[in-house]
């Protein structure tokens, strides 16, 4: 039955012949690889419990008196976006679930983003090339930002409320444009009845389509160059060694999809997230203390509140002009961040000279430099974001909010000074430290016929030791021509080859034609020149012969790397 | 053909193929105790199976979120750690390995594909290049206006929105309630939000109405008569980034934002002035006078707009 | 297996799922240092004491005064400069408020006093209220009875986040002001201080007279503050002490994130040590030649 079903896509889609290349694709299988794919699949549950919330949601401004469970809000007049949102909360069941699930999914997908991208920053992954990887990214990362806002802004509730106005001030900082802006973007009378439409169609249709074009950008790039990887085990500029597609990568990351499903689930049941029944509709002239934005975008809100008060102003007061403050925090340091960041891979290749394909990973101990800048950099802005909670630090550790803040406008400068020179110096200590971060042994105290003692390294336990196995190549050859089976029994003969076969293939293939036993043959056999090491076509290790459709599956000698 | 990229080589000649049968180590699952470990995975499984009737159950029976969330992490965690375990244990351990080929096509296909680009392309564009070139500008003009009603038709303009003022001569100060103040209504420490009775609610005539003793208040030279019997009013945007000002100290005489934490001194003879935190200008004063009756009414508009600066904002008036 | 499987997984786990729950509820409980066991004061509540006249009551007043008060506030309760503020005037209520909170007495003077048990039991702090209050007049009375029927909560909601949320936060956590100073988280308060509160404004809470709040909406306050504020509706789960994004986006990336990272360590590898672990300079060998990946028409099979 399977078969049937396989032949019927088969004969009209041509899968068995490229298929192969599919099912061997090699997957590297360190897990910070797998950062990546939480984002991914912190996405998927985005995108499953979005659907369900858009079924429910109300994406309007217009007002309606309240009457559903919730008692501490009837007979209020609030927003059809904050009723139906109340509704989903209280009424619908796994309503609450859905939206919980959803909050908690946007933060842990941008908690991944993040981490991921310090991975990729950290061990060079971002170099030739991958450079256009990188910068799909950090643009990944932005809208991603710039949609979380959109969302936990859609309830038209008190604190995301408050979060719209201090970034409509933002807008408006902007020279030259920014009042228009502001005004179109409300549409003339603030807040007006089209803020959360608009927010509506950008954070469920325009953004998510955008990501998820992306996020198909930035994985067919990664299926065509190929996923990086750590030395060690094989590993090699020519190669990649891992674990292939079918069977077991596809078992691996569908589990960790429901594994990171069932996190968001779990979170979703246990920890409240934006009780926005709590925090009653947004009434622009209401406002409530504590009231930070989601933590992605605390290091705008930090940088808000560390600014001194600055302002440029010239001119009469009609006729004049103004670079307000809020500029400089909210778009002048965004600005200059994600540029710098996008930019990152041809400022470090013009810095560093580096210029060709890197196709293995740096530990980061072994770049000190790029390491402790970016330990130094991330610092900055993991200040900033301790910075947006000043007032909730204050009251935690009973101190005063005026020192915390100067506190904390003294750490911004401080901490990214002193952290570059530490973590440089821990990246060179531990290089120099031969098995600085392996597992250590246990030592024996063993007492000598004198007297004195000495501490010797026990032996592993049996069990101890992990066994290194060879990578064993799933480099396929070529299907032979039923034609020349009988005569490739033993591998002579020249022989036809399919289109698009690879020249490693092809190469190896003669070499295998020219072989007749083990042994070297001449430079131009073995996969020479064409990365393919030590591969080649044949039979199997009993000798080629059978149906010639035979593929034999090969080992890369250790010391031919 | 050239050499292979790696020096790792030990240079004279490739080394004896290999090749690896089936039953070599590679193909081996990993668990050192496959038995147990299919077991594992099989408990694993049935918790999810477990949990997914468990949701459906809760969710008939209209349960809390919690049941509802823990039945369903429990299944996703369930079938999670079944395939993963599968997939790390029970499969071929490996490692498996493929080659990489450089992603740097030769000199000769690239030269080909130039010749074959720009040949077929010679013959429709060459001595045609001003076709090309008006047709360039006719998409270009085309992207412009097309922005227009993307953007333009967004909004209106804004004209002189940030300008305006909803106070006026006259106006009396009137709670989100309704409730008209007079002179009596409020004693010293009080706070209270006011509006003109126009434009009640309205986000940017929200103004703060304190009251610090019973005396008249100079806020600043120019002002002797803005504060009446010891009530100041403010306006509650902030001039950071618009939040409203809702926080008043009443024993430091300070006007806190929440949302940044600018303060602003009302203290004697002090005019919303910024003494911490991000705020760059003071709060506008709307002067105040009581009428005949005792009720608390505006002289006039602010004289400056309201709230975060924007570009076409010059220097406040005094 | 199974112990490989304990140390790297479940140890870490547990540590991680420790630290988390430790920190959640650290950051969730309330900031006060010491719980109100304020105990209602009834007002006109017959007690022992009670059966006393009222010049008696005055006079046990301003013995207790004198005893527990005068050493800050004066002998006649007009302060005394830099330690004690003028008491004269203040009004029953406020003196009420600050006993009953445990505010008042303190041992040495400080910027805000904090919530503790109170000193005296109520039939005494009365006594005090009323001696006080019979210096000067002016002030608030003690409120007879705090009746809450005919309350509208959700006014009392509308009301709370105009005037209250800027400063203790709209779910009634308390935040810190400037200079030191902080407003105080809204739980374990009996209605009666919650009144007294609204109409005294103690210390840096502004006062909200019936002229700006009159006394429907001060009990539709009072209402919302004893009931939503006091037990908030945490159907969600943890309510992480009401803080909102701050408590939300630690456990986000501690315990999501974190959790999630977990995971991955179990799902994929450790690095594979290299058995050239020496430094590495940088000396990069290169990656495979232009053509490689070339299709095979133009290039004889294997030739140069």
């Amino acid at each position: 039955m399977v078969d049937a079903l396989y032949n019927w896509f088969d004969n009209r889609l041509n899968i068995s012949t490229g298929g192969r290349k599919i099912v061997n694709k090699i997957f590297p299988d360190h897990w910070s690889f797998m950062i990546g794919e939480i984002a991914l699949y912190s996405f998927v549950v985005l995108l499953a419990t979005g659907v369900f919330l858009s079924l429910y949601f109300v994406p309007s401004t217009a007002t309606v008196v309240y009457n559903g469970p919730y008692t501490p809000l009837h007979g209020q007049v609030v927003s059809e976006a904050y009723a139906s949102t109340i509704n989903l909360s209280f009424s619908v069941r796994t309503g609450l679930l859905m939206r919980q699930m959803h909050h908690w999914a946007a933060n842990i997908f941008l908690g991944a983003i993040v981490v991921h991208m310090c991975r990729i920053f950290f061990t060079g992954g971002f170099r030739r090339p991958r450079e256009m990887n990188w910068i799909i990214g950090v643009n990944l990362l932005i809208l991603s930002i710039f949609n979380g806002f959109l969302g936990y802004s859609l309830p038209d509730d008190l604190v995301s409320g408050t979060g719209i106005r201090i970034a409509l001030s933002i807008l408006e900082s902007l020279p030259l444009v920014g009042s228009y802006l502001a005004v179109f973007l409300f549409g003339g009378k603030f807040p007006g009845t089209s803020l959360i439409p608009r927010f509506f169609l950008l954070h469920v249709l325009i953004l998510p389509a955008v990501i998820a074009l992306l996020i198909g950008m930035h994985l067919g790039l990664l299926v065509r160059q190929k996923h990086t990887q750590f030395r060690g085990g094989g590993a090699t500029e020519h190669n990649v060694v891992g674990a292939p597609m079918w069977p077991t990568f596809m078992a691996k990351t569908q589990g960790f999809l429901f594994l990171v499903a069932g996190v968001t689930a779990i979170l979703g049941a246990a920890v409240q997230i934006n009780p926005i029944w709590l925090y009653g509709p947004y009434v622009p002239y209401h406002v409530t203390y504590a009231v930070q934005p989601d933590w992605y975008m605390g290091w705008l809100d930090g940088a808000l509140r560390v600014m001194p008060s600055w302002e440029t102003v010239w001119g009469p007061a009609v006729g004049g002009h103004m670079i307000p403050n809020a500029f400089w925090p909210a778009i002048v340091l965004p600005g200059i961040t994600f540029t710098v960041l996008m930019m990152w891979p041809f400022i470090e290749a013009r810095l560093t000279g580096d210029r060709v394909d890197h196709q293995l990973l740096d530990r980061p101990r072994d770049r000190p430099k790029r390491t402790a800048l970016g330990v130094s950099v991330l610092s900055f802005y993991f200040v900033l974001f301790g910075a947006s909670a000043t007032d909730v630090l204050a009251n935690y550790l009973d101190v005063s909010l005026n020192i915390v803040l100067v506190a904390f406008r003294v750490l911004v400068i401080a901490v990214p000074l002193v952290m570059y020179p530490l973590a440089l110096k821990i990246c060179k200590e531990i290089q120099d430290t031969p098995g600085a971060v392996k597992p250590k042994r246990h030592n024996i105290v063993v007492r000598s016929a004198e007297g004195g003692f000495e501490a010797v390294p026990s032996a592993g336990r049996p069990g101890d030791e992990k066994v290194e196995l060879e990578p064993v190549s799933l480099d396929y050859a070529p299907v032979l021509e039923p034609a020349m089976a009988a005569a490739g029994g033993d591998g002579h003969g020249s022989v036809q080859v399919s289109a698009g076969t690879t020249a490693a293939a092809q190469a190896a293939m003669a070499a295998a034609a020219s072989i007749a036993a083990r042994g070297a043959a001449g430079k131009g056999g073995a996969g020479s020149g064409d990365g393919a090491s030590g591969d080649g076509a044949g039979g199997d290790g009993d000798g080629a012969g059978g149906d010639g459709r035979k593929r034999g599956i090969f080992r890369i000698p250790r010391n031919y790397r | 053909m050239t050499q292979p990229g790696s020096s790792h080589g030990s240079g004279d000649g490739p080394p004896p193929i290999e090749t690896v049968g089936y039953d070599a180590p590679q193909f081996q699952v990993a668990a050192a105790h496959p038995r147990r470990m299919e077991k594992a995975v099989a408990i694993a499984f049935l918790a999810a199976l477990a949990g997914a009737a468990g949701f459906g159950a809760a969710f008939w029976v209209n349960a809390d979120n919690f049941w509802l969330g823990a039945t369903l992490g429990v299944t996703f965690v369930g079938l999670g750690a079944g395939f993963v375990a599968w997939g790390k244990y029970l499969m071929p351990r490996g490692p498996f390995s493929e080659s990489r080929h450089s992603l740097v096509p030769s000199e000769e296909h690239k030269e080909q594909f130039v010749d074959e680009f720009a040949s077929r392309g010679k013959v429709a564009i060459e001595r045609r290049g001003f076709l090309l070139k008006i047709a360039g500008a006719g998409t270009a003009v085309f992207g412009i206006v097309a922005m227009f009603p993307l953007i333009r038709s967004l909004g209106p303009l804004p004209k002189k929105f940030f300008f305006s003022s909803y106070w006026y001569r006259g106006a009396y100060l009137v709670t989100p309630y309704g409730t008209r103040l007079q002179v009596s209504s409020m004693k010293p420490g009080g706070m209270a939000t006011v509006f003109p009775p126009t434009d009640i609610g309205g986000p940017f005539s929200q103004t703060m109405l304190v009251r610090q003793g019973t005396a008249d208040i100079t806020t600043a030279p120019g002002r002797e008569t803005w504060s009446p019997q010891g009530y100041m009013a403010f306006s509650k945007v902030c001039t950071h980034a618009g939040c409203p000002v809702g926080l008043y100290q009443q024993v430091t005489r300070q006007l806190l934002c929440p949302c940044h934490q600018s303060l602003f001194d009302v203290g004697p003879g002090r005019a919303a002035v910024p003494v911490f935190g991000p705020a760059p200008r003071p709060l506008p004063q709307l002067p105040l006078y009581v009428d005949s009756r005792g009720y608390l009414r505006a002289q006039k508009g602010y004289d400056e707009p309201v709230g975060p600066g924007f570009w076409e904002r010059g220097n406040s008036n005094g | 297996m199974a112990i490989r499987l304990l140390r790297l997984v479940l140890l870490p786990l547990a540590v991680l799922v420790a630290a988390a729950a430790l920190g959640t509820f650290v950051i969730g409980r309330d900031h006060v240092s010491a719980g109100s066991t304020a105990m209602e004061n009834p007002g006109m509540r017959l007690t022992a004491s009670d059966s006393s006249t009222p010049a008696q009551q005055l006079a046990l007043g301003r013995t207790l005064f004198e005893e527990s008060c005068s050493s800050c506030h004066g002998d006649n309760a007009n302060g005394k400069g830099g330690v004690g503020p003028n008491l004269q005037g203040v009004g029953a209520a406020a003196v009420d408020l600050w006993l009953s909170t445990g505010w008042m007495p303190l041992k040495t003077p400080t910027l805000q006093p904090a919530n503790k048990p109170p000193s005296f039991p109520p039939s005494e702090i009365r006594a005090i209220a009323e001696w006080v209050a019979s210096l000067k007049p002016g002030g608030y009375p003690i409120p007879q009875s705090v009746n809450l029927a005919g309350t509208k909560e959700p006014t009392g909601f509308d009301l709370f986040s105009l005037n209250c949320a800027p400063c203790h936060t709209i779910t009634g956590a308390g935040d810190a002001l400037a200079n030191g100073y902080h407003a105080p988280p809204l739980r374990g308060l009996t209605k009666t201080q919650v009144l007294e509160a609204i109409r005294t404004g103690p210390q840096n809470m502004p006062v909200f007279s019936p002229g700006i709040m009159p006394k429907s909406q001060a009990l539709d306050v009072v209402d919302y503050v004893t009931k939503e504020i006091e037990h908030p509706t945490d159907i969600g789960g943890l309510g992480l002490g009401q803080v909102g994004p701050v408590a939300e986006g630690f456990v986000g990336l501690f315990v999501g994130v974190g959790a999630c990272l977990l995971a991955a360590y179990w799902v994929g590898d450790r690095t594979v040590e290299d058995e050239d672990d020496t430094v590495k300079r940088h000396d990069e060998e290169e990656g495979p030649e232009p053509g490689d990946g070339d299709t095979a028409e133009t290039i004889a099979p294997g030739g140069a």
